[in-house]
């Protein structure tokens, strides 16, 4: 049992790793205003039921990432419960990016669906 | 990984960095700067509960330190690998001069000029800082407001040395912190003062900003040296086939004031005046080898004395 729950696991990081940046851009993109880690690890966290997919602490080095990119710009606001906060805003770059990634999630999930599905003779 | 799991923010903080030791120096100060910002949050989100309780539920939240260090070193792997300007394409099957030559299609090495070239006026502004700041603190030191002061100005120093690494890493990829310093958890002005004090990296950073003056004046000297021979001679041939061909009129103040050596430019015979645009095309180039050398090695020695050594 432990080694299949390895093995769920190991499939769920693999997945995730770039899952977890098509799921960032989303948010950003819809989001009226610009967020920071804590608010949007929050945000996923509601929107999940069940088990957390992946790890909170996972989406701050994306973030990072994806701002270095030139995906995301971000600012830095002092805060008065820790550490000045880095509010994340989705860029031009970034909003073409995530148009082109989610066309390939679409595209990835109905090839992937027929198979499990069956539809496919 | 239940047997010793944190109970407050600073004891994760101790085990995400050892669980980073060895990384990057940046990257640990990054992560522990973004895992202090949920920790904070997440624990202020929570009045009713404990530190304790809150970070009892962080492993299946933000993460074990350990799985979060794990996604440091997985992100920072990539990026690294797409974000490195490209080196300048394939060098290896060519000719010892198509090499030397290669570094004017190298982006760093243009910006590792214009950061000798700057560090004149960046080393003047940090110097006069650090010598100010010195010398108020210690004036200030008998008075009320030397503690305030003293606390600003290293303060300042330390975003001025995060500032100094963005713009070295821009300039020569190295990488450099991408967060300021935390300060740690709030303690008395006394006692945050005595931390600094005993902070190696303060006297680092100060030692660095000093530095910056007379090796700010050497870069500079160095590189409008070059810049100006090299581009004067590189372009006298263009000027002599122009007066050969009657473009500088005898009018202009080129004819006779122009001289290279001790002749006007129009005695200069089109060979003599060809080598010399030889010569100024060599002397550009080595001055972008060298500026490139230069940035690669001041990158190494601001990160020994801005970036924390070791985590």
């Amino acid at each position: 049992m432990d080694d299949s729950d390895g093995q769920a696991r190991k499939f769920q990081k693999d997945l995730n790793a770039g899952l977890v940046a098509l799921v960032l851009l989303a948010v950003l993109a819809r989001s009226a205003e610009d967020l920071y880690g804590y608010e949007i690890a929050k945000r996923l966290q509601r929107a999940n039921q069940g088990d957390a997919l992946f790890k909170e602490g996972t989406i701050y080095p994306v973030l990072r990432a994806m701002a270095a990119a030139g995906l995301l710009t971000s600012r830095v606001v002092p805060s008065y419960a820790g550490p000045a906060r880095r509010y994340y805003r989705i860029t031009d770059e970034g909003r073409a990016t995530l148009s082109q990634w989610s066309d390939i999630w679409r595209q990835t999930r109905r090839f992937v669906d027929r198979f499990i599905e069956g539809t496919d003779p | 990984m239940s047997v010793n799991a944190p109970r407050t923010i600073d004891e994760y903080l101790k085990q995400l960095r050892s669980a980073l030791a060895g990384e990057d120096a940046a990257l640990i100060q990054d992560a522990l700067y973004d895992a202090e910002e949920y920790l904070r949050a997440e624990v202020a989100s929570h009045p009713q509960r404990s530190e304790a309780d809150v970070l009892e539920l962080i492993a299946s939240t933000y993460g074990a330190p350990e799985e979060v260090a794990a996604a440091y070193r997985d992100t920072e792997a990539k990026v690294k690998a797409a974000l490195r300007p490209p080196a300048p394409p394939a060098t290896a099957q060519r000719s010892g001069i198509q090499r030397f030559f290669a570094v004017f299609m190298d982006a760093r090495a243009y910006t590792s000029l214009f950061y000798m070239l700057l560090t004149l006026a960046t080393g003047m502004v940090y110097f006069t800082f650090v010598i100010t700041g010195l010398a108020l603190s210690a004036g200030f030191a008998i008075l009320v407001i030397g503690i305030p002061f003293f606390l600003a100005f290293i303060g300042i120093a330390r975003v001025i040395a995060l500032g100094e690494g963005r713009l070295l890493e821009a300039t020569t990829g190295e990488r450099m912190p991408r967060r300021p310093v935390h300060p740690g958890a709030p303690v008395g002005w006394l006692r945050r003062i005595g931390e600094m004090l005993k902070d190696v990296r303060t006297w680092t950073t100060l030692l660095y900003l000093l530095l910056m003056l007379p090796v700010g004046i050497l870069y500079f000297m160095v590189a409008v040296t070059a810049l100006s021979v090299g581009l004067a001679f590189a372009v006298t041939p263009l000027l002599v086939v122009a007066q050969r061909l009657g473009l500088l009129s005898q009018a202009t103040v080129l004819s006779e004031d122009m001289r290279i050596g001790d002749m006007p430019l129009a005695h200069h015979s089109l060979l003599s005046a060809l080598l010399l645009g030889v010569l100024g095309v060599l002397i550009i180039t080595l001055l972008m080898h060298v500026a490139r050398g230069v940035a690669r090695g001041h990158a190494r020695l601001a990160k020994a004395l801005l970036v924390e050594p070791g985590g």
